[in-house]
């Protein structure tokens, strides 16, 4: 029996997902728990289909999954209101233990919270929409994140500082990440890759994008 | 409610709300000035209690239904419907905290307009006093009524079909049920025809939620059964436009 505060993301061997016609397919059961798990793929190979899938706002096409956790479900195009400031966004949607911490890692990041959203850059805008969605994990429960493209903007400064959050709180938060690494020592001890219309599940200590990235050729 | 709670930052933040109070509160006085009320002070305080409840109809109109149709057209397009979704709150749960936030601007403006009403147009006469403070309180009970549906349902046809159609289709819907349906009823007056009095019997009587005249003219309250009779009335379009706007609303835009 999984215990309750620990995430589970399962896929059943068949999955296909896809709008309406199969884009990919998972061939085996691909289990996923608490931890940083990357997904990689070409464009159009169906990562943002993934995602969605799994976040349960789009239908599969055929084949089972199953998840187990608070779920959010972070769009690449997320976007809040132009004349909102970071500061008022946190103070809206987080809850009241965790505005400090969230503070302090914009501070860190150098987010200016005062600055409407509409005028961040959009290196900025993603910095205020991972906060909204790291800092709404519920403490006590397990989570899943679903991230697309988090990293899409982001200086490599602000990009560790989120790594270092991952690696901290590793039980009880499953994150499907969905990126285009862009160094290859990158580490990605657990990647699902999507090519030739197969999910795979790669995992293994030391695995980098450089090791990966061969597959996606 | 962490929906609500955005909604409400987000129209707080724009402060377009603090310019329907400050004409629901200065309006009453100025208008006035300009009109033959200047010359005849006697008709003063039915001047102010027109531009009073005109300047009401008006900010909720178009400042409620604007905003009504920007934020659903916003919640879906901008990806913070699907976000929300994710979180588990489903589509009903998304359209009513949406709609609870733009009428937590709305009914503070409706009480406004009942409070100028009281402080600055109060009859001297003791008898008559008692029936203004009902007869406000009738016109607030069914102006809401008659405006909260379609918040709701600007809400909803903005988050489907984009903030022009939502805002546009409630505001002609609205006017129809102040002057159209008016218009109407004297067409039917002159000759019976069976489809406009079809239509008559199908349109939305917004007129019925106006009590401005009976203000003006201090015709008394509305008689208690009446006025129940007009609450269930609006209460059943309620009912009715929360269901269609839970059949319209998305949230996340098909494009």
């Amino acid at each position: 029996m999984h215990p309750a505060t620990q995430p589970l993301v399962r896929l059943g061997a068949g999955l296909e997902i896809g709008y309406g016609t199969p884009l990919a397919r998972s061939e085996r059961e691909i289990t996923l728990e608490g931890g940083t798990h990357f997904l990689l793929a070409r464009n159009g190979r169906g990562k943002t289909t993934l995602l969605r899938t799994l976040a349960r706002t789009l239908k599969r096409v055929s084949g089972e999954f199953e998840t187990r956790g608070f779920t959010q479900y972070l769009p690449e195009e997320l976007r809040f209101d132009a004349e909102l400031p970071a500061a008022t966004l946190f103070r809206t949607l987080l809850p009241k233990s965790r505005l400090d911490e969230a503070m302090d890692l914009a501070r860190r990041i150098e987010l200016d919270t005062r600055k409407p959203y509409g005028r961040l850059s959009t290196g900025n805008r993603r910095k205020t929409s991972l906060i909204v969605a790291e800092y709404s994990v519920h403490s006590e429960a397990a989570n899943i994140l679903l991230l697309d493209e988090p990293f899409s903007g982001l200086d490599a400064y602000t990009r560790e500082a989120f790594e270092t959050i991952w690696h901290s709180e590793n039980s009880r938060v499953l994150r499907l990440v969905s990126c285009h690494p862009d160094y290859d020592a990158m580490p990605m001890p657990s990647a699902l890759v999507i090519e030739s219309g197969h999910i795979v599940h790669h995992a293994s200590t030391g695995q980098t994008w450089s090791a990966l990235k061969t597959l996606l050729n | 409610m962490r929906l609500f709670r955005l909604t409400f930052a987000t129209i707080l933040r724009r402060k377009s709300w603090a310019v329907c109070a400050f004409a629901v509160v200065a309006l009453p006085f100025i208008l006035p000035e300009f009109s033959m009320a200047s010359e005849r002070p006697v008709i003063l305080q039915p001047a102010r209690i027109q531009a009073t409840w005109g300047v009401l109809w008006i900010c909720a109109l178009f400042w409620g239904l604007f905003t009504a149709s920007r934020q659903g057209e916003s919640n879906a397009r901008s990806g913070l419907g699907e976000y929300f979704l994710t979180t588990g709150v489903g589509a009903p749960r998304q359209w009513f905290q949406i709609w609870l936030a733009v009428l937590a601007y709305i009914i503070p403006l409706a009480l406004l307009a009942a409070v100028m009403c009281l402080g600055f147009a109060l009859p001297k006469d003791s008898a008559e006093r008692t029936m203004w403070w009902v007869l406000n309180f009738q016109y607030v009970a069914l102006f809401l009524l008659a405006v909260a549906p379609l918040l709701g349902l600007a809400i909803a046809l903005a988050s489907r079909f984009g903030g022009i159609a939502g805002f546009t289709l409630t505001l002609g819907l609205a006017l129809y049920g102040l002057y159209g349906v008016g218009y109407l009823d004297n067409m039917l007056k002159e000759g019976s025809d069976p489809l406009l009095h079809t239509i008559w019997q199908f349109s939305p009587q917004y007129r019925w939620a106006d009590l401005t005249q009976r203000l003006y003219f201090k015709l008394g309250v509305l008689p208690p059964p009446l006025f129940w009779k007009t609450a269930g009335y609006f209460t059943g379009i309620l009912a009715l436009y929360a269901g269609l706007s839970r059949l319209i609303f998305r949230t996340k835009s098909v494009a």
